[in-house]
């Protein structure tokens, strides 16, 4: 990417109000920006600088600080380079705009987030299960969901002490593991 | 005789049916499904239906070491599964600023394009098997077995290699390894003209799959279509020339591209790029014995390794298309979160369906080859 | 001559020879011409091609793949199961006609394997339904399964793969757990209980507890009716 694009770049997202831009390097751009004014930039960088594909959406949840954040990689096939739009959201309600009516790939992603975090967003047009379709519990990448304590209510570990090996051990071979020490998971209780 | 309302009986009110097609079905990709609303059998509405292959690995990957993950990564994409475990590796060296190794670095390329050969083989296989032509099957899977072969050869592992780890290779080739890394490659390379006289220019073959589940340029701009999918539309797009990793901008391959965007093209696209991966291979095996060096940075203990805090996103050209791993450390022993966005979350959801619209039902597994997706990478 | 009772009953035994023969025959038949239900429920199935096609050939053996439960003898479980899948396996078991068998391939069958922390997928297949064979590895290479394979085509000739009448002896034991993982409303189209009468197979085990509340919900089947899930029903008119 030439220099000149790179200045052009950040006059162009010098326009959006309280933008925080880091360059990490030749080809990957970071912007934090406040969470309502992310349409609007989205809305520039796909109309006047061409990032045109949206890669993907990530959530990450940061549970001590009540957060969740979404980042959003924009790529342009022009300037080949990467624009990382970082926002947060309070974790309750966990409400955020669609941006569908830009970028049609968000429709996967959102409804992704949907099921694995239980953030809703407003304008997305199919916000229905898709991969936990026969799950009834919590969201499960929320970040107090323990899967651990899911899996020993309602799964069973193999036993690795059953009687036929007992009576290897009483012979003087084998190794039995007792349940005790099977899983850590276990151990702790 | 007939009766005498016969016309009026002969059309039934509504010939609208709805169809659950797979999960254990011939035509469908591996464990997946889609729901289709039929009119007689021209398909009026699908609507991919996953989460069959689901085993929550970002959850997973939260729990476990770094070093761990590595083991773990491979198994998101079943059939091409080395730049999943390169794309997670780069990641961490991101984070803590390791210098790989430039013979580490070529040593990934030649697994990587090793890789895409043998899951471009096996695409071929499935998707000739769709249209009855199971002699390129058992010749594909039987060809890439050869490739699986120098995998076990130099990983240890025939489908999971696990070899890379965060700031290089685990092993040094074998003695005699790039012999017959040549080998192979000239017996595979002599082996396409076949494949072209038995599938490529098969006419079975072409009438089924030309003008089969169309799209513009445009169309696959908008629905983010990525890897041979877009360049069948035109777009000389590939991420190892237009964001390149590795030392992919020292060598020299052509990108592949076809105008027509059906799914004829887009199998045509994978057949040229399986010549520039040998193509890749060749200057590799030319190039390594003069590199010297180690193969490894140096890493702190990997059982009690803290990744510094930060996030990175890297981007792998995978054979079916743009694979990124989003990652984010908060300084300890594991990673805070692991996004994996695989090509197919957007090829085997949003861009079948609609390409399955107003197409024959027989079409579907046509469609569905020809995009090579593949539902473990979205599942996750 | 008294009453009929008093004829006594003479238990019916084989007295042909030729009929232990026969049993045997129909044995050795059986076991060289395998069906194996095409459904790849997990990442051990990309091994199975390769066992197929040109290279190990498991034709030679008499094995082939199938593509309807209906017409199949073996079913592969080829690697981990989550739970939306473990579903339609129990129903594509239940359609297989007897006698069937399960293969379990890849350690995750066993016990999960690597994603023994995973909230999605089963951790013993053997609590869902019963297994003749299991084929450890992660994964298995194609030997492996072909001698998994052979080992289950000589099980099946000395009349050990017995495991599909153990699903008809032990039904309620397999379908408790079935219902403590998929809720207590779990219902399958096949009538599992007249089936076991059928093969005169009802013993202890098949009726239970978890059976009774399986007849307190069972609705009379019907046919499935298959929709869009988004669309709203129309009220027939």
């Amino acid at each position: 990417m030439s220099k000149e694009i790179t200045h052009w770049l950040d006059d162009l997202l010098a326009e959006i109000e309280g933008i925080v831009v880091r360059r990490k390097s030749s080809r990957r751009v970071r912007v934090d920006v406040p969470a309502d004014a992310l349409p609007a930039l989205l809305e520039l960088l796909q109309g006047r600088a061409g990032y045109i594909h949206l890669s993907a959406i990530s959530c990450v949840d940061w549970i001590k600080e009540d957060e969740f954040e979404l980042v959003y990689h924009v790529w342009s096939y022009e300037s080949h380079s990467l624009v990382s739009a970082h926002i947060r959201i309070a974790r309750e309600p966990g409400v955020y705009l669609s941006v569908y009516d830009l970028y049609q790939p968000a429709a996967f992603f959102e409804r992704d987030i949907h099921e694995m975090y239980g953030i809703h967003f407003e304008g997305s047009p199919n916000m229905e299960k898709f991969i936990l379709t026969e799950w009834d519990g919590p969201p499960p990448m929320r970040k107090e969901f323990d899967s651990e304590a899911y899996i020993n209510e309602h799964l069973s570990w193999q036993n690795y002490n059953p009687e036929w090996l007992q009576e290897l051990v009483a012979e003087g071979g084998g190794v039995i593991i007792p349940p005790e020490e099977q899983r850590f998971s276990q151990k702790k209780k | 005789m007939r009766p005498e309302n016969y016309e009026a009986q002969r059309q039934p009110p509504s010939n609208e049916f709805e169809l659950n097609f797979g999960p254990n079905h011939p035509g469908i990709e591996g464990n997946y499904a889609l729901k289709v609303k039929l009119h007689g059998d021209v398909v009026l509405e699908a609507q991919a239906d996953g989460g069959y292959l689901h085993r929550g690995f970002e959850k997973l990957m939260e729990q476990r070491l770094w070093i761990q993950n590595i083991a773990l990564v491979p198994r998101i994409c079943v059939p091409d599964p080395s730049p999943m475990e390169l794309c997670y590796s780069m990641a961490v060296e991101q984070l803590c600023g390791l210098h790989v190794p430039q013979r580490a670095n070529w040593i990934r390329v030649m697994q990587l394009e090793l890789s895409r050969i043998a899951a471009h083989l096996f695409t071929f296989g499935g998707h000739a098997a769709t249209t009855g032509m199971y002699s390129t099957m058992y010749w594909g899977v039987a060809d890439r077995d050869l490739v699986l072969d120098l995998f076990e050869e130099f990983t240890g592992g025939r489908v999971y290699s696990i070899y890379n780890i965060p700031g290089g290779v685990r092993r040094e080739l074998p003695s005699g390894f790039l012999q017959r890394v040549s080998e192979t490659l000239d017996y595979i390379e002599s082996r396409l003209p076949d494949y072209d006289n038995l599938f490529f220019k098969n006419q079975v073959f072409v009438k089924r799959a030309k003008d089969v589940g169309v799209m513009t340029q445009e169309q696959a701009l908008a629905w983010g279509v990525t890897g041979p999918n877009l360049r069948a539309t035109g777009l000389a797009f590939d991420v190892r020339r237009d964001d390149p990793y590795l030392i992919y901008d020292q060598l020299e391959f052509e990108i592949p591209t076809e105008e027509s965007g059906d799914a004829w093209a887009r199998t045509l696209v994978r057949r040229h790029e399986l010549m520039e991966s040998i193509r890749i291979v060749r200057q590799v095996v030319e190039a390594l014995p003069d590199i010297h060096g180690p193969i490894r940075a140096p890493i702190p203990n990997p059982l009690a390794w803290n990744v510094p805090a930060g996030e990175t996103y890297t981007r792998v050209e995978s054979s079916k298309g743009e694979l990124c791993y989003y990652v984010v450390s908060d300084g300890g022993p594991k990673p805070y979160r692991v996004h994996v966005r695989g090509p197919s979350s957007m090829h085997a959801v949003q861009v079948l369906e609609k390409l399955s619209v107003g197409s024959r039902i027989e079409d579907i597994a046509q469609t569905m080859f020809s995009l090579d997706a593949c539902p473990p990478e979205v599942d996750r | 001559m008294g009453s009929i009772k008093q004829i006594p009953v003479v238990e019916a035994k084989r007295t042909n020879p030729l009929a232990r023969v026969f049993d045997d025959l129909v044995r050795f038949c059986r076991s060289r011409s395998l069906f194996i239900l095409h459904y790849c429920t997990g990442c051990g199935a990309i091994e199975l091609p390769p066992a197929m096609t040109s290279r190990f050939d498991m034709e030679r053996l008499g094995i082939q793949p199938m593509v309807s439960p209906r017409q199949a003898d073996i079913l592969l479980i080829t690697g981990y199961v989550s739970i939306k899948t473990l579903k339609r396996v129990i129903l594509t078991y239940e359609q297989m006609g007897s006698p069937k068998y399960v293969i379990g391939i890849c350690s995750c069958t066993v016990n999960g394997g690597m994603y023994w922390q995973s909230y999605a997928t089963a951790k013993k297949l053997d609590e869902y339904m019963p297994v003749d064979l299991y084929i450890a590895g992660c994964m298995p290479r194609p030997e492996a399964v072909i001698a998994g394979l052979q080992q289950l085509m000589d099980k099946i000739h000395s009349g050990e793969a017995s495991s599909w009448e153990d699903y008809y002896r032990n039904y309620d034991y397999y379908l408790g757990n079935q219902q403590k993982l998929f809720g207590e409303d779990w219902q399958t189209p096949t009538d599992v209980i007249s089936e076991a009468k059928h093969y005169d197979l009802l013993s202890e085990g098949t009726l239970g507890d978890h059976t009774r509340l399986l007849e307190q919900h069972q609705k009379p089947l019907e046919a499935l009716e298959m929709r869009l899930g988004h669309e709203q029903e129309e009220p027939a008119k």
